[in-house]
């Protein structure tokens, strides 16, 4: 047994909740160990002392002080909920039914700014004054693209190059080639 | 209420049947319904305990006393809090130690001092009048305050558990309920806080 057992069960020696060897063990430390003794007898001493001390009782007042307390409580009027008619709209107070308001509303604005964007994007191309001689099976009526066309869906899948005749641009006249410059 | 509880019948234990005397379960049980007599005898035979149990606590007897009401006022408001599950001592004791501690918290952020500790005038106070000698009432009284005061240094989870061993000889186990902490935090913290107050009483030997 070290110093830190031991005091872990002086408790537990003087309750007589050791077992016989653990009581052994602790009564062979004591033995060997005077100021464990010494520790132990302090202990018991101050139990005693503090078993001794005289018990505290109330004042002659105390009840009669008790009872006064005790008819307050029980003629305490209980506290009543007045329910107010409050000014509300639609169960919100006026100033959260404005924040509310502008809050949706804003919203609304914005998603609908947002989302006509969105639809008017497609006319939104840069100009092209070119003439593409593009897929004949594109089914429009010249084959020209210009800015004031807006695309139609076609039957015809553009990805699909299985069909595909592929044509000879001419570029005669049109390609001017710029000189080497030294 | 005020006739029944004249300070002439709260004398008086409570026996209906005259041959029985009630266990506290059964008169709370009573109190529980509506029969205020058993509230008067649960009040007289813990009015004391309680006293003794929070003025070793909080050092102030009158502080004590409103405690001890306020715990008797609890009893009277909430008696429906009450079930039967544990024992009613643990239960009211739970309620004083609670209320005890919540003072103390108060006490410490208030750091106001109290007048009355100030006054010399002599409060009531009972104690036991076995005084046979001069000097050795002077010693004891010494002494008295000397573990007192000891006790008063303890940290608080410590002392709640000296008070109920100690002095109020709860068993372990009912200790264990009204702190709330396993049975063997309680055998430590006893053990412990042993330790500790023979340190500070070590001349009184």
């Amino acid at each position: 047994m070290d110093r830190y057992k031991f005091e872990d069960s002086i408790s537990a020696y003087i309750d007589n909740e050791l077992t016989l060897t653990e009581r052994q063990e602790f009564e062979d430390y004591i033995e060997k160990n005077p100021d464990a003794k010494s520790l132990l007898e302090d202990i018991v001493n101050n139990m005693g002392l503090i078993k001794g001390l005289p018990k505290v009782k109330a004042s002659s007042s105390f009840m009669s002080k008790l009872l006064e307390k005790v008819e307050f409580e029980k003629n305490k009027p209980s506290v009543k909920v007045i329910n107010k008619p409050s000014n509300t709209f639609f169960g919100f107070t006026p100033l959260y039914a404005s924040i509310m308001s502008v809050l949706i509303v804003s919203f609304i604005t914005v998603g609908y700014t947002l989302w006509s964007e969105n639809m008017n994007r497609p006319n939104q191309l840069p100009n092209f004054n070119g003439n593409i001689t593009a897929n004949p099976n594109i089914d429009s009526p010249n084959n020209n693209i210009n800015n004031d066309q807006k695309f139609v869906s076609t039957t015809i899948d553009s990805a699909d190059t299985t069909n595909n005749k592929r044509t000879k641009v001419n570029l005669d006249g049109k390609v001017n080639f710029v000189k080497k410059q030294r | 209420m005020m006739n029944q509880l004249s300070q002439n019948s709260y004398m008086r234990p409570l026996t209906m049947d005259k041959q029985l005397v009630y266990t506290d379960e059964e008169l709370i049980k009573r109190f529980q319904d509506d029969d205020e007599q058993a509230y008067v005898e649960l009040v007289n035979r813990y009015r004391d305990r309680l006293m003794n149990f929070v003025y070793r606590f909080v050092n102030d007897y009158e502080q004590s006393e409103d405690i001890a009401q306020e715990t008797l006022i609890k009893l009277y408001t909430h008696k429906h809090y009450y079930k039967n599950i544990a024992k009613f001592s643990t239960w009211i004791y739970t309620i004083a130690a609670n209320l005890a501690k919540s003072e103390l918290r108060k006490k410490k952020t208030r750091k106001v001092t109290n007048l009355s500790q100030m006054s010399t005038e002599e409060r009531e106070y009972e104690l036991p009048a076995v005084q046979p000698d001069t000097d050795q009432s002077i010693e004891s009284e010494f002494i008295q305050k000397r573990i007192q005061a000891a006790i008063q240094k303890l940290p608080l989870h410590f002392r709640t558990v000296t008070i109920l061993r100690d002095i109020q000889e709860l068993s372990y186990e009912e200790i264990s309920k009204i702190v709330d902490v396993p049975l063997g935090t309680v055998k430590s913290r006893i053990n412990r806080a042993r330790i500790q107050l023979q340190k500070e009483l070590k001349d009184l030997r």
